[in-house]
């Protein structure tokens, strides 16, 4: 048996994330008692509609957030609770609304901060229309093997310590939160646990007193004895003193008193809970409320640490008088483990995880990114470049010093050229549409393939395999090249000539030929390839694609990764030119009807449907 | 409870038509005498100047000054801003109307659990404590004003008669008002002072405590409460504060000059029973301190720190109850750095520390913060199996 909550104890949390928080502890609950879920639904306006996974043990549960209380009640008309986590300007409203729902029974608050004149209001309230409302400021109720409302009780290997998977015989009252933990801590480890617990909250006001509980406790035959623990201020515990001393009660009141030391401090200086204000003449003093309850009845060590022994002796009492049979300890072997998460389980190097991808070049783990393995502060601490970065992620090596040259100088050489190519023009388009940047810049790239840029991967591929294949054979090489290609990708130049030569291709070859040591069987091959294919027509020389995928195939990067050089150069280019466009504050472009050949059918009527 | 002192509390008491004598609230002397060209109450009233600041004791300490002309108020003014009592230093004073009256008398109301009450004496004053059996009440329940009659009824069985009672009613039926609207926990008007002569009423004096968790629902407060310690807070206290209005959870603390074992404890219940349980064994607390909700590593570290800088502390008892939520590996995170950095600054000589703690994660926090012994410091670390205050018995037997 128990209070406040139990078995059929359903639950709607009014609250965004402290309440899912809360849910997930209480499914854990849920999950070493093996009863279904509490909660039952979310009312959060700002996250309504979505569903938040809670975990039951293994099990996956969703749970629905609500816009209001309303519809989350006639879907759920099981829910007898609401509780609140809500911030104080809210919380009151949300309390009003629960407290005026039919079918609920219970309200408990964990807000804090909730003005005063509101708790006095919502406790009229409750009153009123004879519900329960715990709180504020409450960390919530629990119900030994019955239910848990909130995160008291803490984690899942607590609830366990603590014996809160079977009713034992002993009550728990506490305003404070962490108290109300140790206190079911202490009947565990001092009795035989805990029947229900309920943290009434520290404030001045709370929705409902001891005196209440106490009363409820009474009722509850299973509950023999319970541990209150008070605080200077008020005058509940003054009140739970009378109580006991109308009348015979059937069960034991233990008491702790915290506050004593405000008697040695400077005068008016006060601290604790909101509630925990002595008032004038000593009214409210811990002195006064431990001397109250004493003669009352109620077992009341001086200290907090006295209460361990007092539990014990009270359940000693109770084992003797026959009112309490020796608990049968539950092998706790028997009690579910929550499962562990995969993470958790892998540490423990307990199971096999094929992975989804694998990588070979990043590794972003540790303090910081490593590339293939070197940290990048370190590389830039020892000079390395941008080109060496591109080295390393793509060719999965460290360029040398000559390398890395040639490197930037392909980057540099083709980062731009104009606004009238493809490229440069898809991306001029999209900025002069309002495009965003990297959608502009994207509309550029789709540009990039066989026509345009596209051809580095192909040239590179196709002259090593000249080298190997026909190795000096030429014509063969060209003649393979017709018949199963087409023209030789990296040959051929729109505008470019053998008497009007592309700069950058001439400065390519001399630059490597004459400054570096880079062996370059594939770029002279190529070269060779040119005096052939230029007898035949002047423009068929080695174009820009051409010789960069040559001389990247020298530096031994693998074929395919010979186009990222011009799609990485000449992004350069494309967020230049959108930059430059949204500094002009261009407008939108459309093609003048001077430049399109209307090549169409003649106005005509539209035939009927058939 | 938040205290807020005269000056705002006039101000309400204006907007709510509770009279109040005329007054100016000043930082600078000079202003004053300024003051004094454009208002005429300055120049042909007597008046009060008072230490407008949270200091019990103003009478005797000389911070009260009566019957004053205008110079004489701004050479008191001059004297009073700038004054240091023990700690905190004098920054503004009041300057009010003394009003010549003919009677003191005593309004006061006080909230409680179903409403509040209201107290009326005609006997106010310095003379109210002699003379509490006078006092009248009446339960106000929540929401339910009394009728202008009640009141009037009442402030005639407090033996006022005629025109008087029929004010004292109205005064009243506006305290309830401000009471009602201001969020107030408690106003005192002592005295309300009446001159006959005109039916002048004026509250003289008034001490308001308003609930400063209802201030989101009140765009006019500018002020900020007074201390609730019997003093201005310290540099410290107030850095604490500061971080506590920033963060999740909170952080706390007050400062106990003289004491010897400093607290740096969890949770606003668990935190006092170590208090007590100090007290009780004869020792003498540094703070009061507490940590609670699971507030961020930092704000701990912050807290850690001003804790391990208070003078001549022999004991820095770091307990807590069984935590619900707080994260005991992440909140033990921010103290093991606070520990690590005051060490580095020389502090924590001679300091023994005592450890008490459960929760979430707290193998692993305990763990770690054991790892403090390997570094030389005086630690001592316990973990549920320990009963809570006991740490503070073997402290104090050490």
């Amino acid at each position: 048996m128990s209070i406040l909550a139990n078995k059929d104890t359903r639950a709607v949390i009014i609250g965004g994330v402290a309440g899912v928080n809360a849910a997930k502890r209480m499914a854990q609950f849920d999950y070493l008692i093996n009863r279904p879920l509490t909660v039952q639904a979310f009312v959060y306006p700002p996250e309504a509609g979505q569903q938040k996974e809670i975990f039951r043990g293994g099990e996956l549960k969703n749970v629905t957030v609500y816009n209001s209380l309303a519809p989350a009640l006639n879907e759920h008309p099981e829910i007898n609770t609401a509780l609140i986590y809500l911030g104080a300007s809210r919380a009151t409203q949300a309390a009003i609304e629960a407290l005026e729902s039919p079918n609920i029974q219970l309200v408990s608050m964990i807000t804090e901060g909730v003005p005063e004149k509101d708790a006095k209001r919502l406790k009229k309230l409750a009153q009123k229309h004879g519900k329960m409302l715990n709180g504020p400021s409450s960390i919530g109720v629990m119900s030994a093997g019955e239910c848990r409302l909130g995160v008291i009780g803490g984690e899942y290997r607590n609830l366990k310590l603590c014996n809160l998977y079977r009713p034992g015989s002993f009550g728990v009252l506490t305003k404070s939160g962490g108290l109300s933990n140790e206190a079911m801590w202490l009947c565990a480890q001092n009795g035989d646990g805990i029947t229900s617990a309920v943290a009434i909250g520290g404030d001045a006001y709370p929705g409902t007193d001891f005196v209440t509980y106490l009363e409820m406790f009474e009722n509850d035959s299973d509950t023999k004895a319970v541990v209150l623990v008070g605080e200077v201020g008020g005058n509940l515990e003054e009140e739970a003193a009378e109580w006991l001393a109308a009348e015979p009660r059937r069960i034991k009141l233990i008491a702790a008193i915290g506050g004593t030391c405000q008697e040695v401090l400077p005068q008016g200086m006060k601290f604790g809970h909101a509630g925990a204000k002595e008032g004038k003449k000593g009214a409210g003093s811990a002195r006064s409320k431990m001397n109250a309850l004493r003669e009352a009845g109620a077992y009341v060590p001086d200290t907090f640490g006295g209460l361990s022994k007092a539990i014990k002796q009270v359940y000693e009492e109770l084992l003797a008088s026959g009112a309490i049979k020796p608990e049968s300890e539950i092998d706790e072997a028997l009690l579910p483990e929550l499962p562990p998460s995969v993470q958790e389980v892998m540490k423990q190097g307990e199971v096999i995880v094929e992975p989804l991808i694998r990588t070979t070049i990043s590794d972003d783990r540790g303090e910081e990114p490593r590339y293939a393995g070197y940290a990048a502060s370190e590389l830039c601490s020892k000079g390395y470049g941008i080109e060496d970065v591109v080295g390393l992620l793509w060719g999965k090596k460290l360029p040398t010093r000559e390398e890395s040259e040639i490197i930037k100088r392909i980057i540099m050489i083709s980062a731009d050229h104009g606004p009238a190519v493809s490229g440069a023009y898809g991306s001029i388009l999209a900025a002069c549409a309002g495009i965003d940047m990297p959608q502009a810049v994207s509309a550029g790239m789709t540009m990039i393939g066989p026509r345009f840029g596209g051809a580095v991967t192909n040239a590179g591929k196709y002259f090593k395999m000249g080298v190997k294949d026909y190795p000096n054979d030429i014509p063969g090489f060209l003649a393979w090249m017709k018949k199963n290609v087409g023209p030789v990708p990296g040959i051929g130049h729109r505008v470019k000539s053998l008497r009007n030569p592309d700069q950058r291709v001439k400065y390519l070859v001399s630059y490597v030929q004459n400054e570096t040591s880079l062996h370059t069987p594939i770029l002279n091959y190529a070269l060779e390839v040119e005096k052939i294919t230029t007898a035949k027509k002047d423009n068929l020389i080695l174009n820009v694609d051409g010789t960069m995928g040559c001389i990247l195939m020298d530096l031994g990067f693998p074929e395919h990764s010979l186009n990222g050089f011009f799609v990485l150069a000449r992004t350069i280019g494309m967020i230049g030119h959108w930059i430059d466009q949204n500094n002009q504050n261009a407008r939108l472009i459309r093609l003048y009807d001077y430049l399109i050949n209307y090549a169409v059918k003649p106005e005509r009527p539209v035939p009927d449907k058939k | 409870m938040a205290k807020i002192l005269e000056g705002p509390a006039m101000k309400l008491f204006n907007k709510w038509g509770i009279p109040v004598p005329n007054y100016v609230v000043i930082m600078d002397p000079e202003r004053l005498a300024q003051l004094g060209e454009a208002n005429k109450w300055l120049r042909e009233s007597k008046l009060v100047v008072k230490a407008h600041e949270a200091i019990g004791g103003r009478f005797k300490l000389g911070l009260v000054k009566i019957g004053l002309n205008l110079e004489e108020a701004i050479a008191a003014s001059r004297e009073m801003i700038g004054a240091k009592i023990g700690t905190s230093e004098v920054r503004q004073v009041i300057v009010a109307e003394m009003l010549d009256h003919d009677a003191e008398y005593y309004v006061s109301m006080i909230g409680n659990k179903d409403g509040a009450e209201l107290l009326i004496s005609k006997h106010g004053g310095v003379d109210i404590e002699d003379n509490w059996d006078s006092v009248k009440r009446i339960q106000i329940p929540l929401d339910e004003n009394p009728t202008i009659e009640q009141l009037t009824q009442i402030a005639t069985d407090a033996g006022f008669e005629g025109e008087i009672a029929e004010r004292i009613a109205k005064i009243c039926s506006r305290l309830i008002l401000c009471f009602d609207n201001e969020d107030a926990q408690s106003i005192e008007i002592n005295p309300l002072v009446i001159r006959k002569s005109d039916m002048r009423f004026a509250a003289l004096d008034a001490v308001m405590n308003i609930d400063w968790d209802a201030r989101f629902r009140h765009a006019d407060w500018d002020f900020k409460p007074v201390s609730e310690i019997g003093r201005p807070f310290t540099e410290a206290e107030q850095q604490i504060m500061d971080i506590d209005s920033r963060i999740k959870g909170s952080v706390k603390l007050v400062e106990v000059p003289g004491g010897e074992v400093a607290l740096l404890t969890a949770g606003g219940g668990a935190s006092v029973f170590y208090a007590d349980a100090v007290v009780a064994r004869g020792g003498t607390i540094a703070n009061y301190a507490e940590y609670s909700g699971d507030p961020a590593d930092w704000a701990v570290e912050a807290l850690t720190e001003t804790i391990c800088r208070l003078p001549n502390i022999k004991h820095i008892i770091v307990g807590g109850a069984i935590a619900n939520f707080t994260d005991v590996k992440a909140t033990f995170s921010g103290i093991i750095n606070g520990f690590r950095e005051s060490k580095s600054k020389g502090y924590l000589e001679g300091v023994k520390i005592w450890v008490r703690r459960g929760g979430p994660n707290e193998a692993q926090g305990l763990a770690a913060i054991r790892k403090l012994q390997e570094e030389g410091f005086d630690i001592h670390v316990y973990d549920r199996s320990m009963p809570m205050t006991d740490i503070v018995d073997m402290a104090m037997k050490s």
